[in-house]
């Protein structure tokens, strides 16, 4: 008789004075602290914020076949109809892209094909990069309210911002069910706190950082309310020739941005801005602290 | 640069239009932070108010804070009105020429027939000058239909090592018009028609009251100085507040006010008396049209393992010869985590102005300055109470409090002629207080 593993969704957990609800998506740890020692409405916050996250990850997620999104890069440059919420999506999308200048561009994804960063030294060919280069370009996409049309070969991929997207609405969520509760969403590094504590005292949260190669160090935080995201490279990266190759690439050339921070963290009033704002970091490569400064927004970049 | 912080702020919208599609007007209230009250205070036998205030306070994010404040109080009963008890019955007519009533032998005058409302509206904002320090700056505005006050303030405040230690300075401004019923009485001019006029003092419990009250319909003939008169008043303010360690807080304060105008009672008198202590006449008081004040204030905040206890002192000193000791003392009691009990203990007392005088004699030279007013006399005064507070489920706190008050004028060394002797020149004046606070 084999024991079979019960698989629960997620677990809630009593600490001295908060709870806590942990599960997995979005191949990240996704933890949810509440100021409550009510167990039901722990749990009750718990399993809605597990429901949003799934159901934002099966409809976003490029790996699965039958999805929205698989329906939309497997269109063939057909026109695909789309909901309110990818119309939103998609719209933001466009306002990072003018606001990045370009850099932020949603189509990029097609460039995994030829760029694998495993830490090794396997560059791919410029003729590889090149024959990629069609399929890319935010301005070839056209779409409105109603449906959405790419090129044959093109693909969206929303892997940049769906986890801090995932987190906003987990706490807008919170936020509706539970007005007078203060939650802390965090997914992996991405968090919204939905309001103060009741004293105000801030939530204390350890961000793991690399400092040095393969060494992970956790700072800290103080957070009273809003939210922070991280965008880094972790172990994603290729080094040929003593250069290291981030794998933050330029929508324009296909190639790596050039001297990127490792790790950017902003803080902000909601976590996908927060995110926004430290992709776009990375991709100003050096200027990274300079454009942070100009945001008026607190950061943190490690190089 | 400019096309930089748009970045900032562009991406705020667009971010707000994607997680907020629906945004109603619900959003105005959000972040407030409101705080509501009512009290009731209750001389046994003169004034009682009710006041109803409602605060509120929203939070911008980043240190900057918005506060404002309504408060309305109404006022009725009777205040002494600064003339001496007599052994014989005195028949006394109200304003407004209501018929007359009598005050009994050894009852201290009082005028029982007024009423005010007074409405109060303060407004605040704060706002962060660097990483360490903020400014503050305000307005007052209050409204009484015989006395009106407009102000404003600001104040800076500097924090040093790592907000353990806190400096701030600040200055305020206030601009008082005054317009008595019947007008600005003359000085000592005597009070031809017997009316006893009223007065009453906001819940500021024994410090004189700046703005006074009265329902005087005068119908006497007296001579009248003019309508209305004004009063400015300049503060100064430095504060100093200190971490001492993980329990102990204490915070020092040094104060400076000027004040220039009209700082007479217009609505209080003296009794001049002959030997054998039987009024004569009344006369209207005169009170000097400067005054400057100094105050030093000291309070220590200690964290207990089941409560707070907090102890505070204060002098102050004034050029009319006014010299007051405050001493305070709360013990928050915390019940269980979310309700508490908070005894509380004050003490007061106070020499009495240079011109104080309870009455006048017959035949000598008045003085240029002099009042009766119990509240620039000597005395002493004290509050016990108790407040309970609890914290509802969904957040919101409510709270009640009960506090007995009691002033005792004292005689500052003046000699009671005749049947003065037999008379209680100096009643205590005792009063309820209850208070019921809701804050969400």
């Amino acid at each position: 008789m084999t024991n079979s593993a019960k698989q629960t969704a997620f677990v809630i957990e009593q600490k001295s004075d908060h709870m806590m609800g942990r599960f997995s998506a979005m191949a990240s740890p996704c933890e949810l602290l509440m100021e409550t020692q009510d167990p039901l409405l722990a749990n009750y916050l718990t399993s809605l914020a597990y429901k949003e996250t799934k159901r934002i990850e099966q409809k976003f997620s490029r790996y699965l076949p039958n999805n929205p999104m698989a329906k939309i890069n497997h269109s063939m440059g057909q026109a695909v109809v789309i909901d309110a919420e990818i119309f939103r999506l998609l719209e933001f999308a466009n306002s990072c892209f003018e606001l990045s200048d370009g850099m932020f561009d949603m189509t990029s994804g097609v460039l995994r094909q030829a760029w694998k960063f495993d830490g090794s030294d396997n560059l791919p060919t410029p003729k590889a990069v090149q024959a990629l280069m069609p399929y890319i370009g935010w301005q070839k996409v056209k779409y409105d309210q109603s449906s959405i049309t790419l090129i044959k070969g093109m693909e969206l991929d929303f892997g940049g911002i769906g986890k801090e997207y995932a987190v906003d609405c987990v706490a807008n969520m919170c936020t509706e069910y539970a007005p007078k509760t203060s939650v802390v969403v965090n997914f992996g590094g991405d968090i919204q706190v939905t309001r103060a504590r009741h004293n105000s005292q801030p939530w204390y949260i350890g961000i793991e950082s690399p400092e040095d190669d393969d060494k992970n160090t956790t700072h800290t935080l103080k957070i009273v309310s809003g939210g922070l995201a991280t965008s880094g490279d972790a172990r994603r990266y290729l080094l040929k020739d003593g250069k290291r190759y981030s794998h933050i690439l330029n929508p324009e050339t296909g190639y790596p941005i050039e001297n990127a921070a490792r790790s950017v963290t902003v803080a902000a009033p909601h976590c996908i801005q927060a995110g926004l704002l430290a992709t776009m970091a990375l991709l100003k490569g050096p200027n990274a602290d300079v454009f942070l400064e100009h945001q008026d927004v607190k950061f943190w970049c490690y190089r | 640069m400019k096309k930089k912080l748009n970045i900032s702020a562009a991406l705020a919208s667009a971010t707000c239009a994607l997680l907020h599609p629906y945004a109603s007007a619900n959003e105005m209230l959000e972040g407030w932070k409101i705080d509501t009250s009512l009290m009731y205070y209750g001389e046994t036998d003169r004034v009682s108010a009710v006041e109803a205030v409602i605060a509120g306070q929203k939070d911008f994010g980043e240190e900057q804070l918005l506060s404002g404040k309504i408060v309305i109080d109404t006022l009725t009963g009777a205040s002494a009105t600064g003339a001496v008890a007599q052994l014989t019955a005195q028949t006394v007519s109200r304003p407004s020429g209501e018929g007359t009533y009598t005050v009994s032998p050894g009852e201290t005058p009082l005028d029982d027939t007024f009423k005010d409302t007074r409405v109060q509206l303060d407004g605040q904002w704060t706002q962060p000058w660097s990483d360490v320090s903020r400014i503050t700056t305000g307005l007052h505005l209050s409204t009484e239909h015989d006395y009106y006050s407009l102000g404003f303030n600001g104040s800076y405040a500097h924090d040093f090592y790592n907000k353990n230690t806190t400096l701030s300075a600040g200055l305020a401004y206030s601009y008082d018009v005054i317009k008595p019923e019947g007008g600005l009485p003359v000085p000592f001019a005597t009070k031809t028609a017997s009316i006893n006029t009223s007065e009453d003092y906001d819940d500021n419990e024994d410090d004189e009251s700046e703005d006074d009250d009265d329902d005087n319909d005068n119908y006497d003939n007296d001579e009248r100085l003019g309508s209305s008169d004004n009063k400015s008043t300049v503060d100064v303010l430095f504060g100093l507040t200190q971490v001492m360690n993980r329990r102990m807080l204490m915070q020092f304060n040094l104060g400076f006010s000027e004040i220039s105008g009209y700082s007479t009672d217009p609505y209080k008198v003296l009794s001049i008396v002959n030997e054998q202590g039987l009024t004569q006449s009344l006369v209207y008081e005169n009170r000097p049209d400067s005054r400057t004040k100094t105050f030093a204030f000291w309070q220590t905040k200690y964290a207990l393992d089941f409560g707070v206890v907090d102890f505070s002192y204060r002098f102050a000193t004034d050029d009319w010869k006014v010299d007051s000791h405050t001493f305070d003392s709360r013990l928050r009691i915390n019940l269980t985590d979310s309700s508490y009990l908070q005894p509380h203990f004050r003490y007061y007392n106070q020499s009495a102005a240079e011109f104080f005088h309870p009455f006048l004699m017959e035949g000598q030279v008045l003085p240029e300055f002099a009042t009766a007013d119990y509240r620039l006399g000597e005395m002493s005064a004290y509050t016990f109470g108790l407040k309970y507070g609890t914290k509802m489920d969904n957040g919101d706190e409510l709270s009640f409090r009960l506090e007995y008050y009691q002033q005792s004028p004292k005689n500052a060394g003046f000699t009671e002629p005749g049947t003065l002797q037999d008379v209680d020149l100096y009643p205590s004046v005792k009063a309820v207080i209850a208070q019921v606070n809701y804050r969400f």
